[in-house]
């Protein structure tokens, strides 16, 4: 059952090149097959290493043709494979181009139009009125935050109200005292 | 500047550095050193010596014409299985599509090759037995042991993760254990597994 896995396990070592791990060693001390595969794998490199020269020498001597070499020029191929690709496909450049003159043509006629037409004495009043409305926002913004900060302080003395009622409460009922060290800060 | 009598002496990257400086000698050296590599490399998968002929002189001139965009950090070797693989796929593609037009017959004849070599696998040698293997087992296998590449370069040149390398090297020792049977000497099996509690 982890014959599989042990030999996972023997492979993933020997391309690693670390250790067996203990489990793997365990299980091919018992398992045959295993171990078969342990000193199958351990002995691969060597084995392939001393029959490649004879494989090498049985393959065919074929001449190489370094003419054709010397019709392309050594370290032409990226220009040369850029004119290739441009002068097969024309089509999709043009296209592009096309495209590109016709977007600037179009962005020319809408951002080179004049001033639309001018406002009339009743538009511009309204627009003076919104101005102003704005420009006397900061008054409004402090009255505002006045407000806010006096509702803060209600609460804030409502909740030592609660506080010191619950304190008295607790006083009462448990016959102890409790002191106030410190007066609270200021929120 | 290439000296002739030193040239068989030097190193795979020495030469890509001479040839990407300019140096036609470095590169016939190097295609030299490679040709039969790259040969067996291909073989398997096309299924005919002028197949894979004809891929070793595409793969050379590709190689030729962007020498220049060779990186002298990395390994000579792993730029060109890199150039090679990805010529590979273009010519399988193009050769499925061939078969496909012209018809049942050249299926046929690659799997008539396929039942042949597996044939051949179990009374010649080991790389023979692998060259049975599927496209990828064999290719991975070839890289690691018979190119010594890392892991890491063969993910690099094939385009897959190192897992998927680790995984295709697996199911490649695994199949060809079965093709080949296990290892000559078993006496020595012993040797090879720490002795455990359990043992």
């Amino acid at each position: 059952m982890f014959c599989n896995l042990t030999r996972w396990l023997i492979s993933r070592a020997e391309d690693r090149g670390k250790e067996m791990p203990r489990f793997a060693e365990r299980h091919a001390a018992r398992c045959g097959a295993c171990r078969e595969y342990v000193l199958f794998t351990a002995s691969l490199a060597a084995r392939l290493a001393g029959e490649t020269p004879s494989f090498l020498a049985a393959a065919p001597d074929s001449p190489l043709d370094p003419a054709a070499w010397t019709a392309e020029g050594a370290g032409r191929g990226t220009r040369a494979d850029f004119r290739r690709r441009f002068v097969l496909r024309p089509f999709p450049a043009a296209a592009a181009a096309l495209v590109v003159v016709v977007s600037a043509l179009i962005i020319f006629r809408v951002v080179g139009r004049g001033p639309g037409p001018g406002l009339t004495s009743a538009e511009k009043q309204a627009v003076i009125a919104s101005l102003k409305s704005v420009a006397a926002a900061p008054a409004e913004f402090r009255l505002a935050a006045a407000e806010a900060e006096s509702s803060l302080a209600r609460e804030r003395v409502i909740l030592e109200r609660s506080v010191l009622s619950a304190v008295e409460y607790l006083q009462a009922r448990l016959n102890i005292r409790v002191e106030r060290k410190q007066v609270p800060k200021s929120l | 500047m290439t000296d002739p009598d030193r040239i068989e002496q030097k190193t795979d990257e020495e030469l890509a550095r001479e040839a990407r400086a300019g140096s036609r000698r470095s590169f016939e050296e190097l295609a030299l050193r490679y040709k039969r590599r790259l040969f067996v490399y291909f073989r398997p998968r096309l299924g005919s010596d002028q197949d894979a002929e004809d891929l070793v002189q595409e793969t050379f001139l590709k190689l030729y014409r962007n020498i220049r965009n060779y990186d002298p950090a990395h390994r000579f070797s792993t730029w060109l299985y890199t150039s090679a693989n990805r010529l590979a796929i273009s010519s399988y593609r193009r050769k499925r599509t061939a078969a496909g037009r012209l018809g049942p017959e050249v299926v046929d004849n690659s799997a008539d090759l396929a039942v042949r070599t597996a044939g051949e696998a179990r009374s010649t040698g080991l790389w023979n037995a692998a060259g049975t293997l599927g496209g990828n087992q064999y290719r991975v296998l070839w890289m690691r042991y018979g190119e010594d590449l890392s892991v890491e370069e063969i993910a690099a040149s094939i385009g897959k993760s190192r897992l998927a390398v680790r995984l295709l090297l697996h199911r490649a020792r695994t199949n060809l254990m079965k093709r080949v049977g296990p290892t000559p000497g078993r006496a020595a099996v012993k040797t090879a597994v720490r002795e455990t509690p359990y043992g």
